[in-house]
């Protein structure tokens, strides 16, 4: 156990602490009743540390995309609380929740991350636009120059290639400099090439502007790019590994597999 | 593949888009249910004509009457009346059972509140007649009519005037009212809002006819059949009086009412026709829509080995499906419509069915659907099977090139047809008018899309800067499919178009008639009768004695065969004429002698008459006089084509009908108006008109014809809104990803309505202008093309034209409700779940 993540059996960190840009405290989704009743996530709590790049593992239905949804505020949770700095996000109504989202999180998805009647740069300053806030032009040139799409502004995004559309998605996500950004599958659908490089601008973004960055992933290689790797099985944090090489996880992800159960 | 199995996937996806299925049925729902409440109404509506007819003529055997010199074809004008004393030739006739001379005329019920009995015009008919106590009347309560002074009126009439036995009622006739007792009531069954009064035979032709005459004489039979009969009656009569058999005459009545119904059908029908018409743009836009949404499903069917053939089946299996439902509802919605339509003319009744709308419903129902759904079921088929494998697929996009130069190809040659009907010499110019426009329509719409991306651009501007990203991303999403924004828009484009071309007519029929009565109309005032019902001569006197009155001269309206056709002719006071009508003449003299005609330039020129040319007339007594052409003016609305004398009217005419008093007035004012109110006060079936109320009559006219026709083209206009909504629905079902994305990185659901609503309006507002356009356009053709009739002034409406665009904007915002309030409701995370 290191001193940035906590399993469910530690105790919690305390409310308003500034080194955690989001946490859970010991957050359950279940969903349906009954026999069809399904724990996706069971008493969770978690900090995701400041201008870390943190990873989150786990096998098919571990419960790993349900913990990032519920944490970045898209789906509600059954029980428990999730703060997004000092936010209480359990509390807010579908409004506060939004302009939330707006403000203060960045999304990466694995597909459909872009509006396809907008440019690619219409895209990335989309969440100011629609919050109607001028994007910063210095950053919005650092941010542009960074992910190397300045002949690409203009194009639209069935113009660009899946990894050029994946760094559209990962600008986007930094323009608007959210305290956090949650990545789901960033490289899911692209080629190992193009998945490196995606991967090696969000590691950038963490070390030098200083982004806090989740991504769930469950490829052990991706995985090896982050700081640190939680590691989620049946719906519990059971581990988490500091500097993972892609050797460590697969190797740590091995001793979870069920019977059955294919971690891919 | 058989059958079946692609039948269960036609099943399986009717159930799963109940929505879709509901929405695109709407269209053919609406549509039918125009035509089958045409056809069922105006069958009931036949049945109970032919109903009435049957009874007015059951026991006649032979008709005698006069011979119409001038036909006019529709039946216009009575006939002269028959000499009293042929009734007591015919009682020598072997055979002839109770020979009846009736009296038939105008007479109005003036009710208890002083006001006049039956709608005054155009309305049904307010009949007089003599009391002959056979034919369709039967007493109900009191007694027949025995002297002057005493009447019989029908029992609904007498019910709604609230007169009751023995009570003195006010009856107008063309002399003036008579006052006289109620001394009955009559039942004669439905009458369809007619009114009838009946005198006893000697005071109905004095005030009806003419003393010693009868309108005709209707006779039984004591064996001979009507034929037989009929031939011995002709033997006795004079010359200029026929007979007829009952069959025929009843035949007669039959068939004029049976033409006005069938015209009244036809023109319901053009407006049914329109609404189908605007349908089938929605079926096609949604049959698209399904088959482009559908796209991977149909690449699986292909790629596990169904047939193209079979997948256009399966589409075409859709659309029959949704057809014959939508008819069913249609025909049902229809039957509910005519059952409105028959408890709005008043009177009751039950609805009368054949197997013809139902039959009519099915059809154009199901064949709308299935043609319109033929091109996107072939678009199905040329899924390649390969696209069930590939995440993006797009259907095979043909190019915009083909349409631009086959919508031009259309638009173009509907132009020249609508020229054709318009400006050529066709005998039936609403063919070639109506297939023009049909064309143009056509045309429009295929260079929609072509016309759709600057024109979205400039509509969509506002909502970019008012509502900023949520403008931007609806002005984008409009302009993203530019073949489904235009055929949204152009259903909506249609109904416009259409409802903007009746405006700019009316408008310009306002303005035109406005500017006549400034230019030739020289009196101070008209008297004209309200209803159908003529002045008296003595009515002329009176108004002469009113004070502040200088001259007051009757004008009388007649007709007359110029080498065998039928024309008609004003006569009269000549001076009263010329000045009332402010006639401007280019050649000969203004004075008219007795036997002088004056003719307008285009009669004249026409017939090459010349000043002093000799024109033979046949005047309606049978007699030909040649009258000498006197002078010629400029075209005059008021006047018509020809002037005779008044000595040659009255000489031919048996019972002389005064058409308007034209009155000069010391100083027209309130004051002589007031004074001449009080000298018709009597007459509540007359009115005192000067230029203002002229013109306001006209105008309260030729509005009520608009809204008519408005009201028929609305319809369609509600079948485009459904388009709309439609078409958002399944865009917002398209886009359920992108919305998702959309909610999830922080566009608020407010801002997700404002974008999808800003969108409909922008489709909405595309097709009205598209559809003002077109309108201005055909109105402006038709007036052009009606110049000569008197429509001389275009004017375009453009108050009415911009609200035109602001209900287009409004229908936008409503259309958008549903799929806007759907679209907020979406579940983000389903909507970004990747499968």
């Amino acid at each position: 156990m290191t001193d940035s993540a906590r399993s469910t059996t530690d105790a919690a960190p305390a409310p308003g602490a500034g080194d955690f840009a989001a946490r859970s405290q010991r957050i359950s989704k279940v969903y349906g009743s009954g026999d069809a009743r399904v724990i996706a996530l069971d008493g969770v709590t978690v900090g995701i540390p400041r201008g870390r790049f943190t990873a989150v593992m786990g096998p098919s239905g571990s419960g790993k995309s349900t913990l990032m949804h519920c944490m970045a505020g898209l789906d509600s949770v059954t029980d428990g609380e999730v703060f997004i700095g000092d936010t209480n996000l359990t509390r807010l109504k579908d409004k506060a929740l939004t302009r939330l989202r707006r403000d203060k999180i960045g999304f990466i998805f694995q597909a459909f991350n872009l509006v396809p009647t907008l440019t690619a740069l219409e895209n990335i300053t989309l969440p100011m636009d629609i919050a109607g806030r001028r994007p910063d032009p210095e950053w919005l040139d650092r941010v542009v120059d960074t992910v190397g799409l300045r002949p690409r502004l203009k194009h639209r995004p069935s113009e660009l290639s899946g990894g050029q559309q994946q760094r559209v998605a990962c600008a986007r996500a930094l323009a608007s400099r959210p305290e956090i950004i949650f990545a789901d599958e960033p490289t899911g659908n692209l080629d190992s090439r193009s998945g490196a490089e995606v991967l090696e601008f969000l590691r950038s973004s963490v070390r030098e502007m200083g982004q806090t960055i989740v991504m769930v992933t469950h490829d052990p290689s991706a995985a090896a790019y982050a700081d640190q790797v939680l590691f989620l099985t049946d719906g519990q944090i059971v581990d988490t590994m500091a500097q993972p090489t892609a050797e460590r996880v697969l190797e740590r992800m091995k001793g979870f597999e069920l019977p059955g159960v294919s971690a891919r | 593949m058989s059958a079946v199995p692609m039948a269960r996937v036609t099943l399986r996806n009717l159930a799963a888009h109940k929505i879709r299925l509901v929405l695109t049925a709407v269209a053919v729902i609406l549509g039918v249910a125009f035509v089958a409440g045409t056809l069922v109404f105006t069958d009931t509506m036949n049945k109970r004509f032919d109903d009435l007819f049957n009874r007015i003529g059951t026991n006649v055997a032979v008709d005698v009457r006069s011979v119409k010199v001038v036909d006019s074809g529709n039946d216009g004008e009575a006939r002269p009346p028959v000499p009293q004393a042929v009734l007591a030739k015919l009682r020598t006739v072997d055979g002839v059972k109770d020979p009846v001379g009736t009296v038939d005329g105008y007479a109005a019920l003036v009710g208890r509140n002083g006001k006049v009995v039956g709608s005054a015009q155009n309305g049904p008919p307010q009949l007089g007649t003599n009391w002959t106590g056979d034919g369709i009347a039967r007493l109900a309560t009191g007694r027949a009519p025995q002297a002057a002074g005493e009447v019989v009126i029908d029992k609904a009439s007498a019910k709604k005037a609230g007169y009751n036995l023995g009570d003195a009622v006010t009856v107008l006739v063309k002399s003036g009212p008579q006052h006289a007792t109620l001394v009955g009531t009559a039942d004669i069954g439905d009458m369809m809002g007619a009114t009838l009064v009946a005198f006893d035979t000697t005071t109905a032709q004095k005030l009806l006819l003419k003393p010693g005459y009868y309108s005709e004489i209707r006779m039984g039979s004591t064996g001979a059949d009507e034929a037989t009969l009929r031939d011995r009656v002709a033997k006795v009569l004079p010359s200029g009086t026929e007979a007829v058999t009952g069959a025929k005459l009843r035949d007669e009545n039959k068939s004029q009412v049976a033409s006005f119904m069938s015209f009244f059908r036809t023109f319901l029908l053009v407006f049914a026709l329109i609404s189908i018409f605007v349908g089938a743009f929605i079926i096609f836009n949604t049959f698209s829509m399904l088959v482009a949404q559908r796209t991977r499903e149909l690449a699986l069917l292909r790629a596990i080995g169904a047939a193209r053939s079979q997948v256009t089946r399966a589409v075409i299996g859709e659309a029959v499906a949704v057809g014959f439902v939508g008819s069913t509802l249609g025909l049902l919605a229809g039957v509910g419509l005519a059952e409105l339509l028959q408890s709005t003319t008043g009177s009751g009744g039950s609805l009368t069915f054949t197997v013809t709308p139902v039959i009519w419903s099915y059809t154009v129902g199901i064949v709308v659907t299935v043609v319109s759904a033929y091109f996107p079921a072939r678009r199905a088929a040329k899924v390649p099977p390969v696209a069930a494998m590939r995440d993006d697929v797009a259907l095979p996009q043909r190019s915009m090139r083909i349409r631009l130069a086959l919508g031009s190809l259309l638009t173009l040659a509907g132009a020249a047809l609508m020229g054709l009907g318009l400006f050529g010499h066709v005998s039936n110019p609403a063919v070639p008018v109506g297939a023009g426009a049909f064309a143009v329509f056509l045309g429009v719409a295929l260079l929609a899309p072509v016309i759709s991306k600057p024109a979205v651009r400039v509509l969509g501007w506002p909502f970019a800067r008012l509502l900023r990203t949520p403008g931007r991303l609806a002005r984008q999403n409009a302009l993203r499919n530019p073949r489904r924004t235009a055929a949204t828009a152009s259903a909506l484009m249609i109904g416009l178009a259409l409802i903007t071309a009746v405006n700019v007519l009316g408008s310009s029929m306002r303005s035109s008639v406005e500017s006549q009565v400034d230019k030739q109309f020289g009196a101070d005032y008209v008297i004209e009768p309200n209803g159908a019902g003529g002045l008296s001569p003595e009515l002329v006197a009176k108004v002469k004695k009113t004070d502040g009155v200088t001259a007051a001269g009757a004008v009388y309206s007649g007709s007359a065969k110029v080498s065998g056709k039928r024309v008609s002719y004003s006569a009269g006071d000549t001076a009263e004429l010329l000045s009332g009508t402010r006639a401007k003449f280019v050649s000969g003299s203004q004075t008219l002698p007795r036997d002088g005609m004056f003719v307008d330039e285009d009669t004249a020129k026409h017939n090459s008459w010349t000043v002093g040319s000799s024109v033979p007339l046949l005047f309606p007594d049978g007699k030909t006089e040649t009258l000498k052409i006197a002078g010629i003016y400029a075209k005059n609305q008021f006047l018509g084509g020809r002037v005779i004398n008044e000595g040659a009217y009255l000489a031919h005419t048996a019972d002389p009908s005064v058409e308007v008093i034209i009155v000069n007035a010391k100083k027209a004012g309130a004051e002589t108006k007031h004074a001449l109110e009080q000298t018709l006060s009597a007459r509540p079936d007359v009115k005192v008109q000067d230029q203002a109320t002229l013109k306001a009559d006209a105008r309260k006219q030729i509005d009520g014809f608009v809204s008519f026709l408005t009201i028929l083209l609305v319809m369609s206009v509600i079948i485009a809104a459904v388009g709309v909504i439609n078409t958002l629905a399944l865009s917002v079902i398209e886009r359920t990803r992108e919305i998702g994305l959309l909610r999830a990185i922080g566009i608020s659901r407010r801002q997700l309505r404002r974008m999808i609503r800003a969108e409909s309006v922008v489709i909405a507002v595309f097709g009205a202008v598209l559809g003002i356009g077109i309108g201005v356009a055909f109105g402006a053709a038709l007036q052009h093309a009606l110049r000569k009739q008197g429509l001389n002034v275009l004017s375009v409406p453009v108050g009415t034209l911009i609200t035109y665009l602001v209900v287009a904007a409004v229908i936008g915002v409503l259309a958008a409700l549903w799929p806007a309030w759907r679209a907020g409701r979406m579940d983000v995370l389903k909507a970004i779940s990747t499968e």
